[in-house]
């Protein structure tokens, strides 16, 4: 048991759990004038999701090895039912319905994704053209039938992570540039195979005032909440954006513009400071690894994590569309956070094991 | 084999790295541009921030009230109550309406109406369901509102005129701001004053704009007064109007069209003054439709004109009083001798005819001035000429602005001061615009060109009356008297024009004898009686003239006549005689005065026993 202890990376503990304590203080602000009840259920989900990690953290890796391909199977079936008895809800169909509650298979097939192009990379580098073209099949498949959901938040993070593991498996820098080029060249194509509201939204980034009760009010009322958010923000509960009601999706989407308001800059640093310390952690974890399976799973959800954080922070401070990811441990929201607290889980199992595996790169070890 | 894996752990490595340094590039990426937000527009977005939540809503001022010489209300603040519904708070629609409409006694037609507006109005803004109620028509609903979550009763005040028709011309309406209101800085929904004293007096009785500052939430919806500064009322407006005299002036014109007025001798205070007919400036207040406003604008009596001051008339025979004043001023034999009148006059190849075809034989001044002989005046003014006439006009106010606070107002036509005829006058030799004799001897009668408004021949009888001072009239009450000139009259000579004027109601040949030698208060006077058109042939079949063809009827004088108080003017317009249709009208508002004069010193000497001793009542 103590050597269990000894194993747990204590600083992605602590800054997970700063993050816990920051993000449930942020979320009781968004609540504060509304709907109370979900802050209780946020707490419970904290709760179950914490409980993942801990499961996980006791799980082998190589257990995982062996879920992976049947997982993967299991999504891609999942996404191709899909469109024949999904579940259309805002608009896109995305859910299938299993009786007591509602699937996403593309949550599911998001992980899968990881694992398997893990376990690809953990005994190949991507260099050849079988090498990396089979991971793209692997990826281009899934990729195109959540885009057609169409989800194009879960689309950027399945192609974010699959670049950032061909990247770390190896991808020579000619390839990755080229690719760059094609895909900088192929955004005409893109847009035209995009839907409206896709591209009101692109279009709204490049001039929100130019619909301000339309589709830029929510760039605009998130972006006054930042800025008069100031150095030092309102004061907790008292920012007038989030109080009445001037955010939208504010416990959601836009919970960052809640932390900006009432926490100021100060507040701001703090939490991209959490993050950097829970990235950078993972991403040591990764290369301490013992195995390169471990490092690839590690790199992936260090890539997803970096992605929601940017995507998020850059959408609610008006740089990027609308693109609904969540803030990783803040927004609201009991799968996404179950997930993530999940995938932190198999981070800190990793970290275990290289512990266990590989005494003498344990951290604070005179070797390391 | 040990070198590929050494190879490839240190391209590993290498790809670490740039993921070490990656993550700070994204991180600082999102830093930088809230640090944008947050420090360098910071003020920018405070702004806005301040803007999304504060709203500042306009509280409109009471506007001031006005009253009567005796304190009654001729512009008074209703309150009144409505109520009103925001939808998205409303549980049961239906059943609400249903309710209220038990309670209120809606039509099916005003229910299914109230549904259409509902739906078509945002469902967190208030909807308005019934407005003007009274406090006993909601008093019933307001205990049970708890029961009806999203119904308002609300108190407002709007504007009512208790006597609308009567003071319709001096008091005037209001109307909602129009387009350039707004530019000037009002609010759509505030009244101004139109017309009469509403108009004149706007400043004062408007009051001041109060606001409130409320912080409100994304749907609009308050959430808190953060403060306010309370309207401030316009100012009570007192006027030196007496209803009661007003009311018996309307009552004795009965329904003919005409004029009133009356005005207190020394101060110049206008104690009634009366257009017939006057139409409903409540209509205004309620919401004006436009075929009532086109029927008045079209109405061949005007209702819309105030006859008082606005329309000028030839002042007919009153004017002999101005003429003879000439004469006496520039001693004219005439006017100090006698003259003989054959029913008459011939002069050139023309005939101008006294009224009294048999004519008045002998007669001087007085007796010209109380039969009102015509050919005596032809006379005098072919003496005396038309500068001579038009100079004395002016001096005793006509021709000028009498400057009452009641603008528009009319001039008035004194033929000299027009330009062209001043030339036509002095250029009898022009070709074109030649001023003949005759017309300089039809004006000293008070015809042709000349006209005047009846409140320049009432302050015309007020300045005969009070020695010769041109009075500003005085709309509010307790104003000090303003003497806008003094007419350089010999005491003598004013004392002949009154005795005459006396005996026009004293003498048995007097034209207002009948009509005023019985009233309580003695009084003195002159009828006028001024053609529309020339009916001279005929003169016999009056009744079959076209009202529009009748002569208009005129009574100026003042009483009473040893201590004068008050000086009136009454026109009806096409009403026939001065001395049976007009001084009838005088008699009635001279009784009124009178009977108001005895019951306020009645009121005095009954008043003493009235004081109770202390302890006789429990």
């Amino acid at each position: 048991m103590k050597r269990a202890l000894c194993s747990l990376d204590w600083i992605l503990l602590a800054s997970l759990l700063s993050l816990a304590a920051l993000g449930l203080c942020v979320l009781y602000a968004a609540v504060y004038q509304g709907d109370m009840g979900l802050w209780q259920k946020q707490l419970i989900f904290w709760g179950a999701g914490m409980t993942g990690f801990l499961i996980l953290c006791f799980v082998p890796l190589r257990f995982l090895g062996l879920v992976s391909w049947p997982m993967y199977s299991i999504g891609l079936l999942l996404l191709m039912l899909i469109p024949l008895i999904g579940d259309v809800h805002m608009g896109a169909r995305r859910w299938l319905d299993i009786g007591f509650t509602n699937l996403q298979p593309s949550e599911i097939m998001k992980w899968a994704m990881m694992f398997v192009l893990a376990s690809w990379f953990a005994t190949r580098e991507a260099r050849g053209f079988v090498n990396i073209g089979t991971p793209l099949l692997l990826v281009a498949v899934p990729a195109a039938l959540i885009l057609s959901q169409p989800d194009l938040g879960t689309t950027l993070v399945l192609l974010f992570a699959t670049v950032a593991l061909l990247i770390a498996a190896g991808l020579p820098w000619r390839i990755f540039a080229a690719a760059l080029v094609l895909g900088i060249a192929s955004l005409p194509v893109l847009w035209h195979f995009m839907h409206d509201y896709q591209k009101q939204r692109v279009l709204t980034l490049l001039d929100p005032q130019s619909d301000p009760l339309g589709a830029g009010y929510h760039v605009i009322q998130s972006s006054i909440a930042i800025g008069s958010g100031g150095l030092f923000g309102k004061g907790f509960l008292q920012g007038t954006q989030a109080r009445l009601h001037f955010l939208p999706e504010q416990h959601t989407d836009f919970i960052f513009s809640v932390l900006a308001e009432e926490g100021g800059l100060i507040a701001v640093i703090l939490l991209l400071g959490l993050y950097a310390t829970l990235i950078s952690r993972i991403l040591l974890i990764a290369q301490r690894a013992h195995s390169r399976f471990a490092s690839m799973l590690c790199i992936g959800i260090a890539s997803i994590f970096t992605l929601y954080i940017t995507v998020n922070i850059g959408m609610v401070s008006g740089i990027f569309p609308v693109v609904g990811l969540p803030l990783p441990f803040i927004s609201y929201g009991g799968s996404a956070l179950v997930t993530m607290l999940a995938a932190l889980g198999l981070v800190m199992r990793v970290a275990i094991e290289s512990y266990e595996k590989i005494p003498w790169q344990r951290p604070g070890s005179p070797l390391a | 084999m040990l070198n590929k894996q050494l190879e490839t752990r240190q391209r590993f490595n290498v790809r670490m790295v740039c993921f070490f340094a990656a993550t700070p590039v994204f991180l600082g990426l999102l830093l930088f541009q809230i640090m944008q937000l947050q420090w360098f527009e910071h003020e920018k977005y405070q702004l806005q921030a301040d803007q999304n939540r504060l709203n500042i809503i306009p509280l409109l001022p009471v506007r001031g009230e006005i009253i009567d010489a005796q304190g009654k209300g001729l512009a008074i603040n209703h309150i009144d109550y409505r109520v009103t519904l925001i939808p998205e708070r409303v549980k049961d629609l239906d059943a609400t309406l249903h309710t209220l409409a038990q309670a209120l006694h809606w039509t099916d037609d005003k229910v299914r109406l109230l549904h259409k507006r509902i739906k078509h109005t945002r469902p967190d803004r208030s909807v308005l369901l019934d407005d003007k109620l009274k406090w006993s028509d909601v008093s019933p609903l307001s205990a049970r509102l708890h029961h009806y979550p999203g119904i308002n009763v609300e108190a407002g005040s709007y504007r009512q005129y208790p006597f609308a028709e009567l003071t319709s011309h001096i008091i005037g309406y209001l109307s909602l701001a129009n387009a350039g209101d707004v530019d000037d800085g009002f609010l759509p929904s505030e009244f101004i004053g139109r017309t009469g004293i509403e108009k004149s007096f706007e400043t004062s009785l408007h009051g001041h704009l109060g606001h409130q500052r409320e912080e409100v939430d994304a749907l609009g919806r308050r959430i808190a007064v953060i403060n306010s500064k309370p309207p401030i009322m316009g100012e009570t407006i007192q006027l030196a109007l007496d209803t009661d005299i007003q009311q018996a002036a309307s009552d004795a014109l009965g329904e003919r069209t005409g004029a009133v007025v009356v005005m207190d001798v020394h101060s110049g205070g206008v104690i009634a003054l009366l257009s017939k007919p006057g139409y409903d400036t409540n209509r205004f207040i309620t919401g004006l439709e436009s075929a009532q406003w086109q029927s008045w604008l079209n109405n061949p009596e005007k209702p819309l004109l105030n006859r008082a001051t606005q329309a000028a008339y030839p002042p007919a025979s009153t004017f002999k009083l101005v003429t003879g004043l000439a004469g006496l001023d520039h001693g004219s034999h005439l006017a100090e001798g006698s003259s003989f009148c054959p029913g008459y006059i011939e002069f050139s190849d023309r005939k101008l005819h006294c009224w009294k075809r048999r004519g008045h034989d002998s007669v001087n001044l007085h007796k010209a001035l109380v039969e009102s002989c015509d050919v005596y005046f032809y006379q005098l003014a072919d003496q005396l000429g038309m500068g001579i006439i038009s100079d004395t006009a002016q001096a005793w106010g006509l021709g000028e602005k009498t400057q009452i606070d009641l603008a528009p107002e009319s001039r008035g036509i004194i033929p000299a001061q027009s330009p062209y005829m001043m030339a036509a006058i002095k250029n009898t030799q022009s070709r074109r615009k030649k001023w003949f004799r005759g017309e300089t001897m039809i004006t000293g009668i008070g015809q042709g060109a000349l006209t005047t408004t009846p409140l320049q021949i009432a302050r015309l009888a007020a300045a005969i009356a009070n020695g010769g001072s041109i009075l500003k009239p005085q709309v509010l009450a307790h104003i000090p008297a303003e003497v806008l000139h003094q007419v350089k009259v010999k005491p003598e000579h004013l004392q002949m024009i009154r005795s005459a004027m006396r005996d026009v109601v004293l003498s048995n040949k007097g034209t207002a004898h009948r009509a005023l030698n019985k009233a309580v208060w003695t009084s003195a006077g002159k009828t006028g009686t001024a053609q529309v058109i020339k009916l001279s042939k005929n003169k016999s079949i009056d009744k079959d003239i076209l009202r529009h063809h009748k002569d208009h009827a005129w009574f100026m004088g003042y009483a009473p006549y040893e201590n004068p108080q008050i000086a009136i003017a009454v026109f009806v317009e096409h009403g026939g005689h001065g001395g049976s249709d007009a001084a009838p009208v005088a008699a009635a508002v001279i009784q009124a005065m009178a009977t108001k004069q005895a019951r306020a010193s009645d009121a005095q000497v009954n008043n003493k026993p009235l004081i109770r001793k202390p302890g006789s009542d429990s």
